[in-house]
């Protein structure tokens, strides 16, 4: 199994909830924040030390939730503080985008780091879209038709033009090209049927970067594969990647205690204004055409914030615990969903910085050597 | 109502059927392997342009012509029809099999052509990948994006086996003709070439050989369009055609919201 070392970049200094969107940026301390993005980059570069086979991180706007607006600017330092990781970057949110500086900027990651991109085509979070008022209901038309263009900038030989539905370029021809041939291996989101079918028409890696619903990941799975034998393809375990808040302690109650108060963090300060945005843009817009996708999406963030950490280990939500409990629980979820990739979050909310770095001590030191044959 | 009407020209090697009509400059179009197809989309080039359209003998139930027998000839044959008719040289259009013959057109009368549009042309294979379009199911998706927008009334299966048959005489068996392609790098038209993203009959690489050997020229992909760009796509399709006929090279510079120069 491969395990990839993912950032959120949050903001760890709010004290009130926030459920207003946009968030308003008057707490922001310039200061710590250069503080943060150095403690993050170098989490991040020591994920490679500590074994880890990718590194991935995303893009989120306007709140304290992230602070990657782009996170190819992230990718470009990882690119040379780092030498055989994989570096995936799970964003960018291509609807929301100039398809052009999204092939550019992946083209350019990928040969700076020398051929280590993989190149996430996200649709991004509902809310997302208010950001950078883009309709939310044009967000499949617009990934679809991003993708097939971003694909032409990265193969055509000669310049061309486009005369699409969304855009019009008349001349294009991207410097540089990627490193690998004939482009990046793509990531897509696939946390809803929709999506994990788009992404196996596209033979596209299918993510589920933060678990919610092990049913709804198996329905999820059972499409992808579905689709893609459809369209004339075997996805392997590589193909599947699963994400899970993680943290391993020395001890089941510290690796409780501080995943917990973290989660808090995230679900009520970090995830208030998201939440409010969010509902907003699913019951007013066409972002999910599936009325049942649409309906839990309501309430998903609603409901996830509630789950107690013990349910939340229980139901394989999240991993936590001591090394050996941490390698269970990835075995555990690998019988349950067949993924061969595996993506990690240590640093949730305000979890601590020396906290992240032992668990990710204890994942390279223990937890790894029980599950990297799996 | 059509914006087409037909007429009898008279010509040396024969009489041929041509239809005309709109306002506007000169523009000459050539029809695919499946015939003269008077789509909305060359309705909307009739609103900027006088069109005439040319039905190569032996298509749409139309006499052949022993004097024709290649695609260089009916090239030679076009061109008597921009003297005879439009008496001066002209824009050009050639969509596929209509492709081909403008790009001899190109080659061998150059002071004819003005702008020269290759829409989805046909010809410049030189692999074996792509197809031929055809009857089959296959065949139409390869052709159609959105067969739903063909008009109800279609030429009988009759005149599209008889088209076929002539398109295959003209070009004499060839999928890609090789004089033509070593002849490339002399036209010298302002060229736009057009692809679109779903075609299916006409190979991609077939296309960056025209847009690499032709030296003025641009190469547009139509998103969402298969080989039928008129069907599939309409308005893209027509406004392509319009902005580069109308603008020349400047048509890659955007000028939406400001007086063109």
């Amino acid at each position: 199994m491969k395990f990839s070392y993912f950032h959120l970049m949050p903001w760890c200094f709010a004290n009130e909830p926030d459920q207003e969107w946009p968030v308003s940026n008057r707490g922001f301390i310039p200061e710590r924040g250069t503080e943060l993005y150095k403690d993050y980059i170098d989490t991040l570069a020591y994920a490679e030390e500590c074994g880890f086979d990718w590194i991935g991180c995303n893009e989120h706007h306007f709140s304290p939730y992230g602070l990657m607006s782009n996170c190819n600017l992230v990718g470009s330092v990882l690119a040379y503080r780092t030498s055989d990781i994989r570096i995936a970057m799970c964003g960018n949110l291509v609807p929301l985008l100039n398809p052009i500086r999204v092939a550019e900027e992946y083209a350019m990651l990928d040969v700076m780091s020398g051929g280590r991109l993989i190149a996430g085509f996200m649709r991004g979070i509902p809310h997302e879209y208010v950001a950078y008022n883009i309709p939310p209901g044009e967000s499949w038309e617009r990934l679809a038709e991003a993708y097939d263009l971003i694909i032409k900038c990265w193969t055509e030989p000669e310049p061309f033009g486009w005369e699409g539905k969304y855009y019009q370029y008349r001349a294009v021809s991207i410097w540089p090209r990627p490193h690998q041939k004939p482009y990046p291996r793509i990531l897509m989101s696939a946390s809803s049927p929709e999506s994990a079918k788009f992404a196996a028409e596209r033979r596209a890696i299918m993510g589920m970067v933060q678990l919610s619903d092990i049913n709804a990941a198996k329905e999820s799975i059972r499409v992808y594969k579905e689709t893609a034998r459809r369209h004339g393809w075997e996805p392997t375990a590589d193909d599947i990647l699963i994400g899970a808040h993680t943290c391993v302690a020395d001890t089941a109650d510290e690796a409780k205690a501080y995943l917990g108060e973290g989660l808090k963090y995230f679900y009520n300060v970090l995830s208030g204004g998201p939440r409010t945005a969010q509902r907003l843009v699913v019951q007013k817009t066409r972002y999910y055409h599936d009325e049942a996708v649409q309906a839990r999406a309501v309430n998903r963030r609603t409901v996830l914030k509630e789950i107690p950490i013990e349910e939340r280990i229980e139901k394989g939500l999240v991993l936590c615990g001591t090394p050996e409990m941490v390698a269970e629980q990835i075995v555990r979820l690998k019988e349950e969903l067949g993924h061969g990739v595996m993506n990690i979050n240590m640093k949730i909310g305000n979890i601590p910085q020396d906290v992240v770095r032992h668990s990710m001590k204890l994942w390279a030191e223990h937890v790894m050597p029980q599950v990297r044959a799996l | 109502m059509s914006a087409f009407t037909k007429s009898e020209l008279s010509l040396t090697t024969g009489l041929i059927s041509c239809h005309e009509g709109g306002q506007g400059r000169p523009l000459l179009y050539l029809h695919s392997a499946g015939g003269l197809r008077l789509s909305p989309a060359l309705e909307q080039l009739a609103e900027s342009y006088r069109l005439y359209l040319p039905v190569m003998p032996g298509f749409d139930d139309t006499a052949k012509s022993e004097k024709l027998k290649s695609m260089i000839d009916l090239a030679d044959m076009v061109a008597e029809v921009i003297d005879s008719k439009i008496k001066g040289p002209c824009d050009v259009l050639g969509y596929s099999f209509g492709g081909w013959i403008a790009a001899w057109l190109a080659v061998r009368h150059p002071d004819k052509v003005q702008q020269l549009v290759l829409a989805a042309p046909a010809g410049f294979r030189t692999e074996s990948a792509g197809t031929t379009a055809g009857e089959s199911e296959y065949s139409r998706q390869m052709m159609f994006a959105h067969p739903e927008n063909l008009p109800a009334t279609q030429t009988s299966p009759e005149i599209v086996a008889q088209n076929r048959a002539m398109a295959q005489y003209y070009r004499g068996g060839m999928t890609g003709d090789r004089d033509l392609i070593t002849r490339l790098q002399d036209i010298e038209a302002l060229t736009l070439i057009i692809s679109g993203s779903k075609d299916g009959i006409i190979p991609v690489e077939n296309v960056r050989l025209l847009k690499e050997r032709i030296r003025h020229s641009s190469l547009i992909y139509v998103y969402d369009a298969a080989h039928a760009l008129d069907v599939d796509q309409p308005d893209r399709f027509a406004r392509l055609v319009k902005e580069f006929l109308t603008r020349g090279e400047a048509f890659i510079v955007n000028q939406s919201g400001s007086e063109a120069a």
